[in-house]
């Protein structure tokens, strides 16, 4: 789960069929993104560690953030000096699409770089997926979050 | 390295076309016949073509076992006891199962096979669930992103509940889910008013369910729901009563309180609704007639971002900043608390810091 090497097996291939059943879903996953899931993850993978990162440090600072945003009540907060940040939270919890077990809570972090602009977006799930798998979603997917992009508007 | 690579690429290829052997075998030469499913002891007992799982098998039964993930084994909390004929526990269950849990014979009821007659424990209050159909009889914007949905229930056509649970409400196939789905909503209505449901939704990004709701849903409409659950009911105690609110978490509020005014409960009741502008406060004129007709009501609300052009005159801050003005040490208080989870979690902690003991102190958690 999310360690290198990323490894082709049975239970991944059922992830994607998963994750591929969703086309045009709120919860698409994949966005059009037609590479196999293997190379999605192998590229990240790779990716992240050319930049000297690991997912649990990308994931740890997304967490650190949404942890402090939560004081918000829903309400945006300026992080940092710099990071307006919002957490929006819905009733229920969603399960991971790799089936194992556990529940996400339904929550959109919404982060504004008040100096530069740039924003991003991400949930609970999100977070989980990236720690847990090394997956930052497909290209196209809505909740997408390059590597580079974390790198650069979290100061990674 | 590239011998380490075939050997894996080779056992991993073997170990799938096991499995699909055993998948094959299961579907095509495994036949269960009639299975007996015994409930409570023989309070109540089924016929059923044996093969599928426990929580379809209950289901087509008209029996509802709370289920968030549709029966994929990742939530937890289809828990049945399963006394007899549910054969050994599966490494998808043992995750969830604790240790007295294991010994109570508790099972994931969408993890189990229906092989030959079982023998299960079913909680008196899931028989009360029913599946209903609806006609949509009202569509009202409440806020810019808050619809108030009524329906009018035909078969059945009235439904028994507590102010203060939930329903699920199913999601048709459309643009945004290509599988049937359920949600669950808060009932704003009472229990007094058997053949309507009300539900208040917010527009939640990218929401399943919201999305369609706000989007295609049309009076006239014909929905299936299915109810009613949860724990978020007026306790019977002398105690006051406080109740905490931000956005559609105002909903089982109202319920309670269309049970107060019904049944005449003269208990002292507060009701704090947060929001951050005037715009998002909803229910304003229904919370007046309250006050008519509970007297010993007192409803404030509170904004924490209020604009110029509110001109607000009211509390401000969030609901956690107001709950301190409300709730002394000492006080023999009740809390009902719903909306954000975050909002919800953080008046319940500081309740607790003001003395209010955890077991008085509601919400509802949905899963």
């Amino acid at each position: 789960m999310g360690r290198s090497p990323v490894i082709q097996s049975p239970h991944l291939d059922r992830v994607e069929q998963n994750l591929r059943s969703r086309p045009g879903h709120a919860h698409d996953f994949l966005g059009e993104d037609r590479r196999r899931l293997i190379e999605i993850l192998t590229d990240d993978l790779g990716t992240v560690h050319a930049m000297g990162l690991t997912h649990e440090a990308v994931a740890d600072r997304l967490e650190r953030i949404t942890d402090a945003a939560r004081k918000g009540l829903g309400d945006p907060i300026l992080l940092e000096g710099r990071f307006r940040t919002e957490v929006q939270e819905a009733r229920g919890k969603l399960p991971c699409p790799w089936g194992h077990p556990g529940l996400y809570r339904k929550s959109l972090v919404t982060l504004f770089r008040v100096d530069t602009g740039e924003s991003l977006q991400w949930t609970d799930l999100s977070i989980h997926l990236i720690r847990a798998h090394g997956f930052y979603q497909g290209k196209g997917s809505a909740y997408r979050l390059e590597p580079a992009d974390l790198k650069r508007i979290l100061e990674l | 390295m590239l011998q380490t690579i075939l050997g894996l690429l080779t056992l991993s290829g073997f170990a799938g076309f096991l499995a699909l052997c055993l998948e094959v075998a299961d579907l095509y030469f495994a036949n269960y016949g009639e299975c007996a499913i015994r409930i409570n002891d023989g309070e109540r007992e089924y016929t059923v073509q044996g093969g599928g799982h426990l929580l379809g098998a209950l289901g087509d039964q008209g029996i509802f076992v709370p289920s968030a993930c549709g029966g994929r084994g990742s939530c937890g909390l289809c828990k049945l006891q399963v006394l007899e004929g549910a054969g050994p526990l599966l490494p998808t269950e043992t995750p969830y199962l604790s240790p007295e849990e294991r010994r109570n014979h508790v099972r994931l009821s969408c993890q189990v096979k229906v092989r030959n007659n079982l023998s299960i424990e079913i909680p008196p209050e899931l028989f009360l669930i029913k599946e209903y159909s609806a006609r949509v009889e009202r569509i009202r914007d409440l806020t810019e992103d808050i619809k108030e949905i009524r329906l009018s229930l035909l078969e059945p056509d009235t439904m028994k509940f507590k102010a203060g649970q939930y329903i699920q409400f199913q999601i048709p196939e459309y643009a945004g889910a290509d599988e049937p789905v359920y949600r669950a909503y808060s009932l704003a209505s009472g229990p007094g008013d058997p053949r309507r449901l009300t539900l208040v939704v917010t527009r939640v990004p990218d929401g399943v369910a919201s999305t369609y709701i706000h989007t295609e849903l049309r009076e006239g409409n014909k929905v299936r729901v299915n109810g009613p659950y949860g724990e978020f009911y007026l306790r019977e105690s002398a105690g006051d009563i406080l109740m905490v609110a931000t956005g559609s978490g105002l909903a089982p509020i109202m319920s309670l309180l269309h049970q107060m005014a019904d049944q005449q409960i003269q208990r002292k009741a507060t009701v704090v609704f947060g929001a951050r502008q005037r715009k998002d406060l909803f229910y304003l004129e229904e919370l007046e007639g309250f006050k008519e007709r509970i007297p010993s009501l007192e409803v404030i609300f509170t904004l924490s971002r209020p604009s110029e052009e509110d001109r607000w005159q009211g509390e401000r801050g969030r609901v956690t900043e107001v709950i301190p003005k409300i709730v002394h040490p000492r006080d023999e208080v009740e809390a009902y608390i719903c909306g954000n989870p975050a909002m919800v979690e953080s008046s319940e902690e500081l309740l607790v810091r003001l003395g209010v003991p955890r077991e008085r102190i509601y919400y509802d958690k949905f899963a």
